[in-house]
């Protein structure tokens, strides 16, 4: 077995046994990286010296016999919108292509704490505005299962590599789906987790009342590894839980089946325009599930409807806050050669932020400006009531709620960015779950035509466990995960 | 939710919102944007079906509550590094042009 293929699991018990060193791994992997990630472009940066002094100080760690964790000395990448010290971050935007912050996000420091070893930064759609990682500033990441697809977005930078064999798991940040679409367009698992359950310190924000930081990977049980090493109460951030993450890899050890548990199958999310195979691969994910012994039922979540429109209202609004303060005043990309300062503003401006992202800041502006607040942020805010009501109904009848990611598989580069509102519309399963803050796994569960299909099970605020434990359950029968991208052997 | 009838989305409307989100736009983004601006106002119009009469908006749905952290004195970050990001300095500040504007 070559070392990309390894899961965290087995390549923390070659560790563990010092069959194999950290060192060894990460060169590996970055060996692998300047191969084959010229075609696929999932990474921004490589901080390859970094990783092998990490490398080497988690092969310190290991040798002499400290507290080692199934993490230590496990290479991974991670989205460019989390902070790493010393390490170029820009968001995929030419506004930030030199800016280096000199503080990690929390996610990155209890990973560095524990002695992972970040291989670099992957790219995503600029600011997290995006489907395809058409967006991104720099160049748009090509999906390993076909190179003519898009991986998803906005975190397809971290999908493809995972996919790809370029890192054993990846930290994405989803706020409307940004881990789960890509993980699905990608073959891989991602899981989106409940709003506060990892700290977002040191994440750039997109829209700060939806995002939240998750693993994707290669495996249920490596996303659980991961998420109990990043989850928990952060002092640094006011709207994390305080309530203690699980051991969440220990619970899956002790699952043997999934009876009790009623699975929700909301009809709202199989309707026209659903691809006929990703429909068929879904009814037979659902079937699966249910010979573990769960009852699968019929529930409505009758304002699915409105999830896009109000999803995208308060994404405008917030994120053209959020971005007001990239002016080139203390950071990042500066027009110097201006008489003003407010010329320094609009130039700055100008120059450094992408279409969609002006789109946005522009429809944002817009709806926070005197005289329509009301009718478009305020009245956004209120369906957004009624979308979460509909959840919390739903789970009244039942524990979780089976859809699929998407409503196809990865589309081809080039075929949606020319129409901006025909990309909003491939996220309409995913951005309902971030209105209503709740958590969802997304799960390899068939291919169509060469690329991969994922199933999205959502649950009540904190049930990663739970979700997990279906996942887990699912993976252990059925071999969609396992299955690699052509590419995987190169 | 009359007045939305009443937008007239035309180069002027898009001009002042670019000036108000500091966005200096070219001529060909204008006309691009007053086109697309149209079409996605258009489509989120369908949120004028839903009755929100006695709906509180959501805002903060998180099931915490506002939390404040005792104000302990913690070591900050050293001024030369946070200021190795500025653009122009000068003596631990950062450096700005001028902000008056000749009339």
């Amino acid at each position: 077995m070559e070392l990309h293929e390894l899961s965290i699991q087995q390549a923390h018990e070659l560790l563990s046994r010092r069959e194999i060193s950290s060192e060894e791994l990460t060169r590996a992997f970055l060996a692998r990286i300047q191969r084959l990630d010229p075609r696929v472009k999932s990474y921004v940066t490589v901080s390859d010296e970094l990783a092998l002094e990490q490398a080497r100080a988690a092969d310190q760690r290991i040798r002499a016999g400290e507290s080692v964790t199934p993490l230590t000395g496990i290479p991974y990448s991670a989205k460019d919108s989390l902070s790493t010290r010393g390490v170029r971050t820009t968001c995929s935007s030419k506004i930030l292509e030199n800016y280096k912050p000199f503080y990690d996000c929390t996610a990155i420091k209890k990973l560095k704490s524990t002695n992972s070893v970040l291989l670099g930064k992957t790219n995503m759609d600029e600011f997290g505005m995006g489907s395809s990682t058409e967006n991104s500033g720099f160049f748009t990441t090509h999906n390993p299962w076909n190179f003519d697809y898009v991986p998803g977005g906005s975190s397809g930078g971290s999908a493809a590599s995972v996919a790809a064999g370029l890192a054993p798991f990846s930290l994405g940040e989803d706020t409307g789906g940004s881990v789960r679409m890509p993980a699905a367009f990608c073959g891989v698992t991602g899981l989106k987790t409940t709003y506060g359950r990892v700290s977002r310190y040191g994440l750039l924000p997109l829209v700060s009342s939806f995002d939240t930081i998750g693993p994707m990977a290669r495996s249920v049980y490596d996303v659980a590894l991961v998420l109990e090493a990043i989850a928990g109460h952060d002092p640094k951030d006011s709207t994390s839980r305080g309530e203690m993450p699980q051991l969440y890899s220990e619970s899956l050890k002790k699952t043997e089946d999934l009876r009790g548990l009623r699975i929700g199958i909301p009809r709202e999310y199989f309707v026209e325009g659903l691809d006929s195979e990703v429909d068929a691969a879904l009814q037979t994910a659902i079937k699966r599930i249910e010979a573990f012994g769960a009852e699968a039922v019929e529930v409505s979540l009758p304002h699915t409807p409105y999830a896009i429109p109000v999803y995208y209202l308060i994404l405008f609004a917030e994120a053209s806050s959020n971005l007001a303060k990239y002016d080139g005043v203390r950071f990042g990309l500066s027009e110097r050669n201006v008489d003003n300062l407010l010329e320094l503003y609009l130039k700055t401006r100008e120059k450094g932020f992408g279409a969609e992202t002006k789109r946005r800041i522009m429809l944002g502006t817009f709806a926070l400006s005197a005289g329509y607040y009301d009718a478009y942020y305020l009245k956004a805010q209120k369906v957004r009531t009624l979308i979460r009501q509909d959840f919390q109904q739903a789970f009244e009848n039942c524990d979780a709620l089976i859809t699929p990611v998407a409503p196809t598989t990865a589309f081809r580069i080039g075929e949606k960015i020319t129409n901006p509102l025909d990309m909003y519309l491939s996220d309409v399963h995913v951005v309902a779950v971030n209105l209503a803050g709740i958590p969802s796994l997304s799960v390899p569960c068939g291919i169509s035509n060469g690329l991969p299909i994922g199933m999205q099970i959502m649950g009540p605020h904190l049930s990663e466990e739970m979700l997990l434990r279906i996942g887990h359950m699912y993976q252990s029968e059925t071999d969609w995960h396992t299955k690699h991208p052509p590419c995987w052997n190169d | 939710m009359s007045e939305k009838t009443e937008i007239q989305v035309d180069e002027k409307m898009v001009r002042e919102i670019a000036s108000l989100a500091r966005l200096d736009l070219s001529q060909d983004e204008i006309e691009i944007f007053v086109a697309q601006f149209k079409d996605i106002l258009d489509y989120v119009s369908i949120l004028d079906e839903v009755d929100t009469e006695s709906v509180p908006p959501a805002y903060l749905f998180s099931a915490n509550k506002s939390v404040i952290r005792e104000d302990e004195i913690e070591p900050s970050v050293p001024t030369d590094e946070f200021i190795a990001n500025a653009p122009q300095s000068k003596d631990d500040s950062v450096v700005i042009p001028r902000v008056h504007i000749e009339q």
